[in-house]
């Protein structure tokens, strides 16, 4: 039979994307489920099926009976064209349905350039962009993932965010949700309010944001009596008993990462000053190297994927490591399965495993320096040093690997030129260590990348106060960085500076940015994490036509006496704190690692992980 | 280690998937079996496999083959218990075969029966169409496109249907390393010979491959 599904299939990219029916997709029958729950990332399915928190919820939320959870991915530009033309709407990967009319749709928040993409899915869904615009018949809109510690700029959008982790909590909204239905579903408020009192949830409605003449935030305060002053994140506190999925989802066409992905640990113990990541997800927790191994057997016995990557913020902090990898090998050998070992620091001993994963191929290494000069490195409080990148280097380049990444942030706070031409410094030095081996103990075609970012101050940071460099300065630097590099084996690649205000808009903006977005989207702007879609200057027309100056929320260092936009929002880790490293930062000195020494950052309230090894 | 011959079928729920992401999947596919593929030489080993005549992305089949080396003796009911067991739904192996020599020999494979069901407008003249001495087209070849006699290489057509604007035809084509054809290329002749003849859409499906008046398996 000739249908119109087909029509459109057979005429966009990777129509794969859209046909769900992969092996270990789960698939039920709706009508005997209470919640339809729609996983929702606003991007493509190449890169919502390597995000390991969807496959995680996914399978948890499937274990229920009463649910089912299917997967809603962005159409990518041409599969939209289609679908307008033949009125089709926003669907689900498993059953095909239209989302329109879903129980709960939750999207995962993973970085601020998807915002534009989230308002431009409920369109494609017919539904109503702003949470007051929508009844009961339209399914709950629902966020959580790094960027919903601060969801302010899309705070209009949603019904509730959860914060943190989400193994338990989504459990929790779902059993209000199904008591909320059997009830008759008559008003909504019923249900946020219901779920208010969870701990974790931020019903953004029942907070009302008062502003100063300044145009800062005054306070932001709860109008119901069922929402906390305070938001506090959940965690997992026993994260080696934590759920880990038994089964995982083989997408047909490549993907980001196309591999068994083991979640070794949650949190890091470093705390660089800049990494909201290293903040947020604390404090470090680990699975037990023989449970991790009988998850690997398990997912790589039922998925038939062949390469296994270990997933964490700092590999090389993990204590079982040794164990792990030696019985991972044990397991990946015989099969002929790859082993990757991303976010390692250089020393002998993963040299050394390297040399065991790497037989054939020496690929490329990188290294994150993230800044030029040992002073710069104390202030973002990055704990490695010349010595540690030139000694690990040199037996890199003994062990016959050539390629070598640098990879740096250009705009830190306190930077200078010199610390600008610092990073080219380095990178001669890196060069200079190869040149000094003899020719016959290393391999030819020495290369060498340098790669910059531009650094974008995050909300529960140390920098959360910062300024953003200027993108006149950002260019400036980049220049400067680009004539200071002399060797051809060097090579500079940079990133557009464009994205990063944007998203160092989005980072630290508040609610007065829900507007922005939504009429950007009219304006035609999706997609702003793609470079070939990214219409910056739409992006600045919006904010002009609206009278709202992107300039306030980047280019302003901020007071400790200002109430930050996110303030209501707990992440355990306290103010003090983050104001404490501040100004260590300003000294340049540096903190220990968790494992060195407790700081006394907050976390321990949680009552689990470092804090009590 | 034995060579075996696999025929299989794909329908509508995995025919957009390219003929690269077959070969992945199935890998994967015999990964999760306690089947062991044999492995080329070299620096990079892979699995020693061969598909027959690649499907177009959006054709379904229920005949399809594929050669591939396993390290082990197996029955042909064990092959299909164990690699239907792990594939995914929409695909499913037929029949197997172990083969030692050459008398299933893939690359023999010369034509190909296809039901095709499209959209058109206008008159359907088959005997007409079929009359004509030559069949010129514009076709897609590796050097790029060229202008080609089809002709010789229709060897059946057949209207099983018409009614609703919904053709559905039945045809018998050359495949195969000396002349390949695809049943796009016969509908752009029938467009291009038949008077007020206009396709729009169409669905193909592969109904058998041979080799001469021979199916293998």
């Amino acid at each position: 039979m000739i249908t119109t599904r087909d029509k459109i299939l057979s005429s966009v990219m990777k129509p794969t994307r859209y046909t769900g029916g992969e092996l270990n997709a789960v698939i039920k029958n709706p009508a005997d489920v209470s919640v339809r729950f729609g996983f929702c990332f606003a991007d493509t399915y190449e890169i919502a099926m390597s995000h390991l928190g969807l496959e995680i919820l996914y399978h948890l939320l499937n274990k229920r009976e009463d649910t089912y959870c299917e997967r809603v991915f962005a159409p990518w530009t041409d599969m939209e064209e289609e679908m307008k033309k033949h009125g089709m709407k926003l669907f689900a990967l498993e059953t095909g349905d239209e989302v329109t009319h879903f129980d709960m749709l939750g999207f995962t928040l993973q970085y601020e350039l998807c915002y534009s993409n989230i308002v431009n899915m409920l369109n494609l869904a017919d539904i109503p962009v702003r949470a007051k615009d929508r009844d009961e018949s339209y399914p709950i809109i629902c966020g959580g993932g790094p960027c919903a510690y601060n969801a302010e700029p899309v705070a209009d959008i949603f019904d509730f965010f959860m914060m943190g982790e989400g193994e338990e909590i989504i459990n929790e909204v779902a059993d209000e949700y199904v008591k909320w239905k059997k009830s008759g579903k008559k008003n909504k408020r019923d249900y946020l309010e219901a779920i208010a009192k969870i701990e974790g949830v931020y019903v953004p409605s029942f907070y009302d944001v008062e502003y100063n003449d300044d145009r800062t935030v005054k306070s932001v305060r709860p109008n119901n009596e069922n929402a906390k002053p305070k938001v506090k994140k959940r965690i997992m506190k026993d994260f080696n008993d934590a759920y880990a999925p038994d089964t995982i989802i083989v997408p047909f066409g490549e993907v980001v990462h196309d591999r068994v992905m083991l979640e070794v640990m949650r949190g890091c113990m470093r705390g660089c000053r800049f990494c909201q990541a290293g903040y947020i997800y604390r404090p470090l927790r680990e699975r037990k190297p023989e449970n991790l191994l009988g998850i690997a057997e398990n997912l790589l016995s039922c998925s038939g994927f062949d390469e296994i990557s270990l997933s964490s913020l700092s590999t090389s902090d993990f204590g079982g490591l040794k164990e792990l990898t030696d019985g991972l090998l044990d397991m990946t050998e015989k099969k002929k399965i790859g082993l990757s070992l991303p976010s390692l620091r250089i020393d002998n001993f993963s040299l050394e495993l390297m040399n065991k994963v790497q037989k054939v191929r020496k690929t490329g290494i990188t290294f994150a320096p993230e800044a030029g000069t040992q002073r710069l490195r104390d202030v973002i409080n990055k704990n490695i040093n010349e010595e540690d990148i030139i000694k690990s280097t040199d037996l890199l380049f003994r062990g016959g690997w050539t390629n070598v990444k640098l990879y740096f942030m250009i705009g830190l706070p306190t930077e200078t030129m010199e610390d600008v031409h610092g990073i080219a410094d380095l990178a001669q030095k890196v060069l200079d260590v190869y040149f000094a081996i003899p020719k016959e103990e290393r391999a030819n075609n020495i290369n060498i990348t340098v790669s910059t970012s531009s650094f974008v101050p995050k909300p529960f940071t140390a920098f959360q106060w910062a300024k953003q460099d200027s993108r006149d300065m950002l260019i400036e630097k980049q220049n400067e960085l680009k004539s200071s590099i002399k060797s051809k084996r060097i090579r500079y690649n940079w990133h557009d500076n464009k994205t990063s205000y944007l998203e160092g808009v989005f980072a630290r903006g508040d609610r007065r940015l829900g507007e922005v977005i939504i009429k950007a989207v009219e304006n035609g702007c999706k997609f702003d994490g793609w470079g070939e879609h990214f219409k910056f200057d739409t992006w600045m027309k919006t904010f002009d036509e609206l009278g709202i100056d992107p300039d306030f929320y980047t280019s302003r260092e901020r007071s400790y006496e200002e109430v930050l936009p996110w303030e209501h929002i707990d992440i355990g880790v306290t103010k003090k704190f983050f104001m404490r490293e501040n100004e260590r930062a300003k000294a340049a000195t540096t903190t220990p690692n968790c494992r060195e020494q407790c700081s006394g950052c907050g976390i321990a309230s949680f009552g689990t992980g470092v804090c009590y090894e | 280690m034995s060579n075996y011959i696999l025929k299989y079928s794909r329908d509508d729920r995995v025919k957009y998937i390219s003929h690269l992401d077959f070969v992945r999947m199935f890998h994967r596919a015999i990964r999760r079996t306690d089947i062991n593929f044999v492995f080329s030489q070299g620096f990079n080993p892979h699995p020693v496999m061969t598909v027959a005549q690649p499907l177009s992305v959006g054709v379904t089949s229920d005949c399809e083959y594929m050669k591939v080396g396993f390290d082990g003796e197996y029955s042909e009911n064990e092959l299909l218990e164990k690699i239907n067991n792990a594939f995914p739904p929409g695909y499913k192996i037929l029949a197997a075969k172990k083969v030692s020599g050459k008398e299933i020999d893939l690359t023999k494979l010369d034509r190909a029966v296809y039901t095709v069901e499209l959209e058109y407008e206008g008159n359907v003249d088959i005997d007409g169409f079929l009359s004509n001495k030559e069949l010129v087209v514009m076709k897609k070849t590796k050097s790029g496109e060229k202008e080609s006699d089809i002709r010789p290489y229709i060897y059946e057509l057949e209207k099983i249907s018409e009614n609703n604007g919904i053709l559905v035809l039945k045809m018998c084509i050359a495949v195969g390393s000396s002349y390949n054809l695809k049943p796009q290329s016969v509908i752009d002749a029938m467009e291009k010979y038949m008077d007020n003849f206009k396709s729009g859409f169409m669905n193909v499906h592969r109904n058998k491959m041979l080799r001469g008046d021979v199916e293998y398996l």
